[in-house]
């Protein structure tokens, strides 16, 4: 069992339902360490005190504020905690939402909700709200703050427990309108855009997450497992892809694409 | 201003080539706080050490290193993880299409957004537009920071956004956690007046509505101790965890 990353109780009018978090993400990355370079050894970081150049243990570190004007407010984790003592050990429901209706760049990190007691009222609270929320296909948006941070986030019943994805806040996602994009001028005329949708709809399919393997991944083994057999690794340079530059003529493309995908 | 751009270079639809410029959609906004001492509120450095020799070791005598048994560590340079991005191309190569509204939540990972080029706004209109119209988003590799990522194109205002993807293997299955047995199902009174509540609280999904209500807390805080007052440590609250599930839900009901 992974080990919780937030623990406190979700509450849905007066009924609180204590559950314990975990990542909804496994790290599947290769990772590296750093080394001493003559022999090897791993490095480890450590926190040292600037003023007086030694180390400073862990339970002596505390968080800096820095106001406008400059000054240095110092404050203890416990003395953070004050800030929102409430939110940090619950989650309120505030509203039911169609999950359609959230646009998916406010995703943020994905996570999973279990009952965190074995009393039987709990895993019955618990279940009452995954069987609920699967019924009438809605989601509960509610707050909480984890560490140093307060977030919005979104739960909804899967596989017969509540997942819960933490969302961007309004003001952290930027507006679309000083992204250049094509004036009215540009508008594709009707013929085009019937061509291009039936090429769109000649390549469709459902989306099935398993076709796709991160190949970086696999590769970075491949060169790890190449390095350690002492062989040299070559790096490949810029493709130069003419497909780069736009074509002088959309329509005549369009139909040769499509020629091309009848033709399979 | 006009935003600055972190790439650019082409979608591939068929035949058809689309120059973008990529632009970051999202942002963080939480409050900062650094690491200090806590007795004099100096700052704090990480250091890093040796454990071996105790002593720190300075930038040129580190080499990055995968572990490859207990005691055989594998060097590598930048330039050889860069060689696991494949071919460094400036294509995105959408080559296949999906309903982006079947796609879960789990696998967003980052949003971008993709700006016209100066050259080739006759393309860019109509992917926006026939990606629109057939209500899909194109699925792509784009190779950004050395690194080959999953993607899918779609239409969102007047412009395309570009979300990276996670891996199938990367998201947990909510089933690998164990439920444990309950005695006693919750009963069809009891999912009937929950439903209640829910239908109570439906809204609709408006991001605003819901401000970051703990930055101002926290510069709360923050003047109180600038002033030299004390924090009041708060008591843990005592929540009552479900017992009489049908009597808490009647309650929240006529409440």
């Amino acid at each position: 069992m992974p080990r919780s990353l937030w623990t406190g109780s979700l509450s849905f009018g007066l009924v609180n339902v204590p559950v314990a978090m975990f990542s909804g993400v496994r790290d599947q990355d290769l990772h590296f360490r750093q080394l001493h370079a003559k022999d090897h050894t791993p490095l480890e970081t450590h926190r040292y005190c600037a003023e007086e150049d030694t180390e400073v243990p862990y339970d002596e570190i505390a968080n800096g504020y820095e106001t406008d004007d400059g000054e240095l407010v110092i404050l203890t984790d416990a003395e953070l905690a004050a800030a929102a003592p409430h939110r940090s050990r619950t989650i309120d429901i505030e509203a039911f939402v169609d999950l359609e209706d959230v646009d998916p760049t406010y995703f943020d990190h994905p996570y999973v909700l279990m009952p965190s007691g074995e009393a039987d009222g709990i895993q019955r609270a618990y279940r009452l709200l995954v069987e609920v929320m699967s019924r009438m296909d809605e989601a509960a948006l509610g707050r909480m703050v984890m560490r140093t941070k307060e977030y919005l986030v979104i739960i909804r019943a899967r596989e017969e427990r509540l997942v819960l994805t933490t969302l961007l806040r309004h003001d952290e996602v930027r507006p679309t309108d000083p992204i250049p994009s094509p004036t009215k001028k540009d508008k594709p005329v009707k013929k085009e855009v019937d061509a291009a949708v039936e090429l769109i709809e000649s390549f469709s399919c459902d989306w099935d997450p398993s076709r796709y393997e991160d190949s970086f991944q696999k590769r970075l083994r491949a060169i790890v497992k190449k390095k350690a057999k002492g062989q040299a690794i070559e790096v490949p340079e810029e493709e130069d892809d003419d497909r780069t530059s736009p074509v002088p003529d959309l329509m005549a493309a369009l139909e040769r694409s499509l020629e091309e995908a009848k033709a399979g | 201003m006009a935003p600055r751009s972190l790439w650019n270079g082409a979608i591939a639809f068929g035949l058809v080539s689309v120059p973008v410029k990529v632009y970051t959609a999202t942002e963080s906004k939480s409050v900062h706080f650094r690491e200090v001492h806590a007795k004099d509120g100096s700052k704090i450095e990480h250091r890093r050490i040796c454990p071996k020799e105790g002593k720190p070791v300075d930038k040129d005598e580190v080499v990055r290193g995968y572990q490859v048994s207990a005691r055989k560590w594998v060097e590598l340079e930048d330039e050889e993880i860069a060689a696991a991005a494949g071919s460094q191309s400036r294509l995105i190569d959408v080559d296949h299409f999906v309903p982006a509204s079947e796609i879960d939540p789990v696998y967003f990972e980052k949003a971008y957004y993709l700006g016209a080029q100066d050259k080739g706004h006759d393309a860019y209109a109509l992917l926006h537009a026939a990606l629109g119209k057939a209500d899909r988003a194109g699925v792509g590799r784009w190779v950004f920071h050395n690194r080959e990522r999953t993607v899918i194109v779609r239409a969102l205002d007047d412009v395309l956004a570009l979300h990276t993807m996670r891996f199938a293997d990367e998201v947990v299955d909510p089933s690998d956690f164990d439920l444990e047995r309950v005695r006693r199902k919750p009963s069809e009174q009891e999912v009937k007046m929950a439903s209640k509540l829910v239908e109570g609280l439906h809204a609709d999904f408006d991001p605003s509505d819901y401000e970051d209500t703990y930055r101002e807390e926290v510069l709360k805080v923050v003047e109180l101790k600038a002033a030299g007052k004390n924090i009041e440590l708060p008591e843990p609250e005592e929540t009552e965890a479900a017992d009489d599930l049908l009597a808490q839900l009647e309650a929240s009901l006529s409440g």
